[in-house]
């Protein structure tokens, strides 16, 4: 026997007893039908209690998750850690919001941290010159935001794919460009431009509260970000958008449902630049200006690494590896150029090893793990049973499968038995004692079901005989096997043994 | 003469800029790969040559001897550097499921893999190779040109026309050009999809190592030096079309002359600028590149 691969165990789903007629209850958010939670009531099929089951365990870690990024920072009191956990935050945030350009509008823009740059500048350019306050320089993040995303999005339509990502690379480095040679923007220390106003209040500023501060409000725009996108992901233009993007025959299918494709496309793109634009705001209210480092391609690639690393089309994905890639570029600072290149490998065993970043590998290894139980199944239905694999898990009693499995593996042993001498044997003495092979052979065929089993027919007692089949059924007679008359008993009985024997080597 | 000397510049700059952009687009068009660690691979080369150099000089052997050697070092050593890209990102990842993207990102991440080691191995300072072509100048009236820039515009023209040749006449060639076609098709008569995708990979490396070796005669190798040739290679071979040769000869010709005219007239930091502005104008005018057809081809 050779060994059985091994198949892994079933789901687990978190389940509770419940008594009261909360089973059937679901919590769902204010104005929508959506539930807050996936709970399902069911009648337990073993004890038939009533129980509640938690179908998706997702909303738990994300609020665990969120928790313990909330945390862990503000708990340890480091003032170095809180900043690195302010600017994973608002990395964090960006990344979310280009998940949604590239997963879920499905373009492949490399334009949005230059998005978030225009926001940036704007919003200090504005607050320098005519001194507006901070929650003005949001809006006017926002708006420039929203003036970059039209603009790039207008050559959507024609280009596609590569050609596109390198029509964005290139408005990002027309923008550096243009920032790092403008005199009214870029002219500070290493291109960048300071003084804007700030969410921290002067007097705080560098006040361990005012850090505090700085990081709560990072939070929130993380929270925000992942609201867009929960908003626009799992409401229509998401879902209609994710049914089309999975290959080109579903996008036209989607088209005749009468889905304007690139319109609903186009508009993820809008919404999403402008909330960059919003980030862009934040970004120039938290440090107090912007610099051109946000046009730059070093800090583009490790957006895109945090991306890969954590799983392209994923909010979960964004959030994580933005985590992973800024542990080992910002906190890690000591380690010099070994941070990068370990950046870089964890990116390319990302891209080799999984189908999609660290949050695919649950479904690649689910979708492994199948493939690893329909081998088994086969492996195991050729051994055994006389049913294919297909066939097996449809069949609810189980014991018909154990029966016929047993069934066939008695006939494969018996048909080995078949030999002249037994044939003989019985033969000779068709009654009475015989040899232990041949008389395990008639045990087996005195057992066999009624339907079409071979008897004899008395015509004249000590005379005439024939071979008949039964019927099986009450009421019906047997019909006649064949023409031939046997002028005694035991020649009749050996008769009805060779046929059985006939019908037992043709058996599978 | 300031026109000859923008006509010769553009020459020069055309020439190896071209050589870079024709192995992004035959490794595009044949495997489906958009080669990022083209610049990995160029200054992979850059440094074989120099080590290479570096070991022969102490010989004194002639000067023809010693050019020719470091053009093959930095040939071969791309070549090899080209080999290891697609044992690294092509193989493994050849019949896996969203292939272009993934392999798009490991190119990438070798890239960012590779100029950290480069740093780590060699140092952050330029590397020098040595002179080729030797320093003389030459002087045809309206027009003058030093032994460098005729080197390197004859030697790139002829190893281009040779590779262009082997492609239309030889079985190897042959094979290539039906993978470019139709690569399922390709695969159904029989063409390894892994032999031919490594083969042109190591094509693409030589071309990309002997740029590397003909611009190390201006600017030295380092690190980082890829980096330019790479950004400047994706952008010509996606305006010229990829997959397109005449389009990316084309495209590389229109980019240098950009890059030349910017850098004389205007200022050297512009020329990044005006080279994507060509591009976006490029794209929105013809959205597949100035050759591109091969793309509906490949739908």
């Amino acid at each position: 026997m050779s060994k059985q691969p091994r198949i892994g165990r079933r789901r687990w789903y978190p389940r509770w007893p419940v008594r009261t007629a909360a089973t059937f209850h679901r919590l769902r958010w204010p104005g929508t039908r959506r539930p807050v939670m996936r709970f399902e009531g069911r009648y337990n099929p073993k004890t038939l209690k009533r129980e509640r089951v938690l179908k998706d365990k997702r909303s738990t870690w994300w609020v665990l998750g969120l928790a313990a990024l909330f945390i862990f920072p503000v708990a340890t009191g480091s003032s170095q850690l809180l900043s690195i956990a302010t600017i994973a935050l608002i990395y964090a945030a960006i990344n979310v919001m280009w998940t949604l350009i590239i997963g879920t509008a499905g373009i492949l823009s490399l334009a949005s941290l230059a998005t978030v740059g225009v926001g940036a500048f704007a919003a200090t350019y504005f607050s320098v010159n005519y001194h507006f306050p901070w929650p003005i320089m949001l809006a006017i993040g926002t708006g420039f935001g929203l003036l970059l995303g039209f603009i790039v999005s207008l050559p959507v339509r024609r280009l596609d794919g590569m050609y596109y990502a390198l029509l964005t690379l290139g408005v990002t480095q027309l923008l550096n460009d243009f920032v790092s040679q403008s005199s009214a923007l870029g002219s500070g220390y290493n291109g960048s431009m300071l003084g804007a106003d700030q969410i921290i209040p002067d007097t705080i500023k560098f006040a361990r509260s005012g850090e505090t501060l700085g990081f709560i409000a990072a939070f929130i725009v993380l929270l925000l970000a992942l609201a867009v996108f929960r908003w626009v992901n799992g409401g229509r233009l998401g879902l209609t958008l994710r049914a089309a993007s999975t290959s080109t025959e579903d996008e036209s299918f989607v088209q005749a449902l009468g889905v304007n494709i690139q319109r609903d496309r186009t508009m993820v793109f809008l919404i999403a630049s402008a909330a960059l634009g919003f980030i862009g705001g934040f970004y120039a209210t938290y440090t107090g200006g912007a610099s051109v480092n946000l046009f730059s391609l070093d800090q583009l690639l490790l957006l895109l690494a945090m991306l890969v690393i954590g799983g392209i089309g994923r909010a979960e994905g964004a959030v994580v590896g933005t985590v992973i890639v800024v542990t080992f570029t910002e906190w890690f600072s000591s380690w010099g150029p070994w941070r990068i290149l370990i950046v870089g490998a964890l990116m390319l065993a990302s891209v080799l090893i999984t189908r999609a970043g660290l949050f695919g590998t649950k479904n690649q290894f689910e979708e492994f793990r199948e493939r690893r139980k329909a081998l088994s199944r086969s492996s195991r239905s050729s051994r055994y049973s006389e049913y294919l694999p297909e066939e097996a898990p449809e069949i609810h009693d189980k014991q018909v499968i154990v029966d016929r499995s047993f069934e066939r593996n008695l006939r494969i042993r018996l048909r080995g038995w078949i030999t002249p001498e037994a044939i003989e044997e019985h033969r000779r003495k068709p009654l009475g004692q015989h040899s232990d092979h041949l008389e395990r052979m008639l045990n087996y065929f005195r057992r066999t079901p009624l339907a079409n089993k071979y008897a004899v027919w008395c015509d004249t007692p000590f005379e005439r005989y024939r071979v008949v089949a039964l019927s099986g059924q009450p009421g019906v007679p047997p019909r006649l096997v064949d023409d031939k008359i046997y002028g005694s008993l035991d020649e009749a009985y050996h008769a009805v043994f060779l046929r059985r024997v006939n019908d037992l080597s043709a058996s599978t | 003469m300031t026109i000859g000397a923008l006509i010769v510049s553009t020459l020069v700059l055309a020439s190896m800029y071209g050589l870079v952009a024709i192995g992004i687009s035959i490794t595009w068009s044949s495997i489906a790969m958009l080669n990022l660690a083209a610049g990995f691979i160029f200054t992979g080369a850059g440094y074989t040559a120099y080590v290479v150099s570096q070991w022969l000089v102490p010989l004194n052997w002639p000067t023809q001897a010693l050019a020719v050697v470091t053009v093959a070092s930095g040939m071969v050593g791309g070549a090899l550097f080209g080999l290891l890209v697609g044992a690294v990102a092509f193989l493994p990842l050849n019949d896996r499921p969203n292939f272009q993207v993934r392999s798009l990102i490991a190119t990438l991440a070798i890239s960012i893999i590779g100029t950290q080691l480069w740093m780590l191995f060699f140092g952050p300072e330029s590397k020098p190779l040595p002179q080729i072509f030797g320093l003389s100048f030459h002087n045809l009236g309206w027009i003058s040109f030093s032994n460098g820039q005729v080197g390197t515009v004859v030697v790139s023209v002829v190893v281009l026309a040779v590779v262009i040749l082997w492609m239309r006449s030889s079985r190897n060639g042959l094979q290539m050009r039906a993978m470019m076609m139709n690569p399922l098709g390709a695969a159904v008569i029989g063409v390894s999809v892994r032999k031919t995708g490594m083969r042109v990979l190591a094509i693409a490396g030589a071309l990309t190592g002997m740029a590397s070796v003909l611009l190390a005669q201006t600017f030295f190798v380092s690190p980082t030096s890829g980096v330019q040739p790479l950004a400047v290679g994706l952008i010509i071979s996606l305006a010229g079309g990829l997959g397109s040769i005449p389009g990316t000869v084309a495209a590389a010709f229109l980019i240098a002359l950009i890059e030349a005219v910017t850098a004389r007239y205007l200022s050297p930091s512009l020329v990044p600028f005006g080279q994507f502005l060509l591009v976006i104008i490029i794209l929105i005018v013809r959205p597949r590149g100035l050759g591109g057809l091969l793309e509906d081809v490949r739908e």
